[in-house]
């Protein structure tokens, strides 16, 4: 009996140490399971570049993950070591007068808010949710609500790279500058972002408030009532997905700084993330049907009217629930898009995407917020090619092979209409489009992948993007 | 001096027991990706369990208890030993129906020894103080196995447990018959 124990008990144990040789890691889009030779992580630079070392020396591919929320393998490569940077997340400096601070690159944007909420101190640009790493968002070059600074690039003041040679290099505007708008949307093929520099703004309190308009009123509105008008800051909008009113309602949120600042005290306290048991159940019901898309669309509305008038400090703003879209379902999956659309054909985009998609049956499209991004070409991959509105959609999916397929095609005929409007899409997301789109909304394309060439030509760096367009 | 054996055995098997119950959900979570995978899982478990009471039952009291919980121990060594090489659902739920054959094997053995053994007056004070043997067992194995779990990982908890259990394996072998 002991013997027979034994030999089945070193049997799994062997088979199990061989299972966890080769992890299968995912990304949020759940679409890419891949099989990595590793997962790495560190909080010593030294040890990074060890691994940045021992990788050339036995030609490995490594490629940089921090929250991996981007959905098209940016993070992930077959056979390849993953470098997860979440541990090398210190905060080196804060230069109070001067508004800057350096932090390591797997800092969360919420670790930098309560670092330095009580200097009153807050973020230039961010996304709406506050928990990615600071070198996910420059690699993927984030925008956020904030519409008079637009592109995280703008606030980044310098970072050390560490190249595919294992070299350390010092990266501004100043000095290895060609790097500067490779790195920021560089989407981790450049090297490791070490520390980064970030300039920083006063918290100020914004007054909230908001309005329903229809879709064709929106440009003008915009900019009569938010552009124009210097005290407002940030701004956010979202557009109807129920099918009785499928993108014509619209309300918008915008936040202006208060009469009164001396309040400020009052609403400094960071908020955490609230009961979500209530918007996680309706966006629940609004993935089933279209009652539950109404419900839903209502009760966002409703929650926007309540708000209308109260006070909301910045650093707050930057801060969103995100919890609630959490999604666990074994053969369904949510995806993103984001598309950006210059401003003045905004009117006429929508009637285009609306009939393009109205008649989708098995396209569930969750939900739409727009934002604002003015224009910034300092990225080499840069998506704001004009003072533009970006729509961010949420979709319902199947994992399933058809699934895809359906998507896919949907996608690709909406990306269709934002090019024919003059727009971009984003790239952090599936690998739906195909690559003449690229080219398309990223006329310097070639030029980012030439250059990666010339930078990395072993392909130290590597990832499924890089992967599926660079060819 | 027998029924004091069984304490020990019932205090190591739940030992090993309460080390992987409260953190194989860890591993479900590993493996399953929705909720409703989750109760399938743990729905098996009592399902099998049901249906395989009235078997067990009858067997006890042919074949005796003793068969039983040897059945159980090594049933259980064995089986923790393919619980860290799972990583599908349909894993987790094969691996579940077994489960709830073993569970429910434990858990009328216990009880029929239980019965067999005590006295009817006494009852209440006698089975209060098989619990409180068996009870401080299994929170000292939940609260040391935690910090394990911290130490090495989930996939190590599966191992010594079986170790434990097949220990118990010998232990129950050895032991005189009838237990009681």
């Amino acid at each position: 009996m002991i013997i027979i124990y034994t030999v089945i008990f070193a049997g799994s144990l062997i088979l199990f140490q061989t299972q966890l040789a080769s992890p299968v890691v995912e990304d949020r889009g759940r679409l890419l399971p891949v099989k990595m030779k590793s997962v790495k992580s560190s909080d010593s630079e030294d040890e990074i570049k060890n691994i940045v070392r021992e990788a050339n020396l036995h030609d490995d591919k490594i490629s940089i993950a921090g929250m991996q929320h981007s959905q098209g393998g940016q993070t992930l490569y077959p056979g390849g070591i993953m470098l997860d940077v979440k541990q090398y997340n210190k905060i080196l400096e804060l230069d109070e007068k001067n508004q800057l601070i350096t932090v390591q690159s797997g800092v969360t944007w919420a670790e930098i808010q309560s670092y330095i909420n009580p200097y009153g101190l807050a973020l230039k640009v961010s996304q709406s949710q506050n928990i990615f790493t600071v070198g996910g968002s420059i690699s993927v070059n984030v925008h956020g609500r904030d519409i008079r600074n637009h592109t995280l690039i703008e606030t980044v003041e310098s970072f050390r790279l560490l190249n595919a040679q294992g070299k350390v290099l010092n990266v501004s505007r100043d000095e290895n500058s060609e790097l500067f708008g490779l790195v920021n949307g560089g989407y981790g093929l450049f090297g490791v972002i070490l520390d980064v520099t970030l300039h920083l703004t006063e918290d100020e309190l914004y007054q909230v408030k908001t309005q329903s308009i229809s879709y064709d009123e929106y440009s003008t509105y915009f900019t009569k009532n938010v552009l124009q008008k210097e005290n407002v800051k940030m701004h956010l909008a979202r557009i109807s997905v129920p099918p009785d009113s499928f993108l014509t309602e619209m309300y918008v949120t915008d936040y202006s700084t208060a009469d009164d600042q001396s309040l400020l005290g009052n609403y400094t306290t960071l908020k955490r993330e609230s009961i979500i048991a209530i918007p996680k159940f309706f966006l629940g019901l609004s993935r089933t049907n279209e009652w539950g898309e109404k419900m839903f669309w209502n009760t966002q509305k409703e929650y926007s009217e309540r708000i209308n008038g109260t006070y909301i400090s910045r650093n707050n703003v930057m801060r969103s629930d995100s919890l609630f879209m959490d999604y666990n379902n074994a053969s369904k999956t949510e995806v993103l898009q984001e598309y950006f659309v210059p401003i003045n054909q905004y009117t006429a985009y929508i009637d285009d995407l609306r009939d393009t998609i109205k008649d989708e049956e098995d396209f569930n499209l969750l939900n739409i917020t727009v934002r604002y991004v003015g224009k910034n070409e300092e990225a080499v991959m840069s998506y704001a090619n004009d003072d533009m509105f970006a729509l961010v959609m949420l979709i319902n999916q199947g994992t399933s092979e058809e699934s895809i397929d359906t998507t896919g095609r949907v996608i690709r005929n909406m990306i269709d209409v934002t090019l024919k409007h003059d727009g971009t899409y984003y790239l952090p997301y599936y690998h739906y489009p195909t690559k003449e789109q690229l080219i398309e909304a990223y006329p310097r394309s070639e030029e980012f992948f030439e250059m990666k060439e010339k930078y990395d030509p072993d392909e130290r760096f590597m990832n499924l993007f890089y992967e599926e367009y660079h060819k | 001096m027998n029924y004091r054996k069984f304490i020990i055995y019932q205090g190591t098997i739940g030992m090993a027991a309460s080390m992987i119950f409260p953190f194989y959900v860890l591993l479900l979570k590993n493996v399953g990706s929705s909720y409703a995978q989750f109760g399938w899982a743990y729905g098996l478990f009592a399902l099998t369990a049901a249906l395989s009471y009235p078997v067990i039952g009858k067997f006890a009291d042919q074949a005796g208890d003793k068969v039983l919980l040897i059945i159980y121990s090594w049933g259980m060594a064995l089986i923790l030993l393919v619980f860290p090489l799972a990583y599908e659902i349909w894993h987790i739920y094969v691996l579940q129906i077994f489960m709830g054959l073993l569970g429910a094997v434990q858990k009328n053995s216990e009880k029929t020894v239980l019965a067999r053994s005590v006295n009817k007056e006494t009852a209440g004070n006698e089975i209060g103080r098989y619990h409180i043997w068996t009870s401080i067992g299994a929170a000292i194995a939940v609260i040391a196995t935690g910090y394990l779990v911290d130490f090495l990982t989930i996939g190590s908890i599966f191992y010594i447990a079986s170790i434990v259990f097949a220990w118990s394996g010998f232990y129950m072998m050895k032991m005189e018959k009838p237990l009681v």
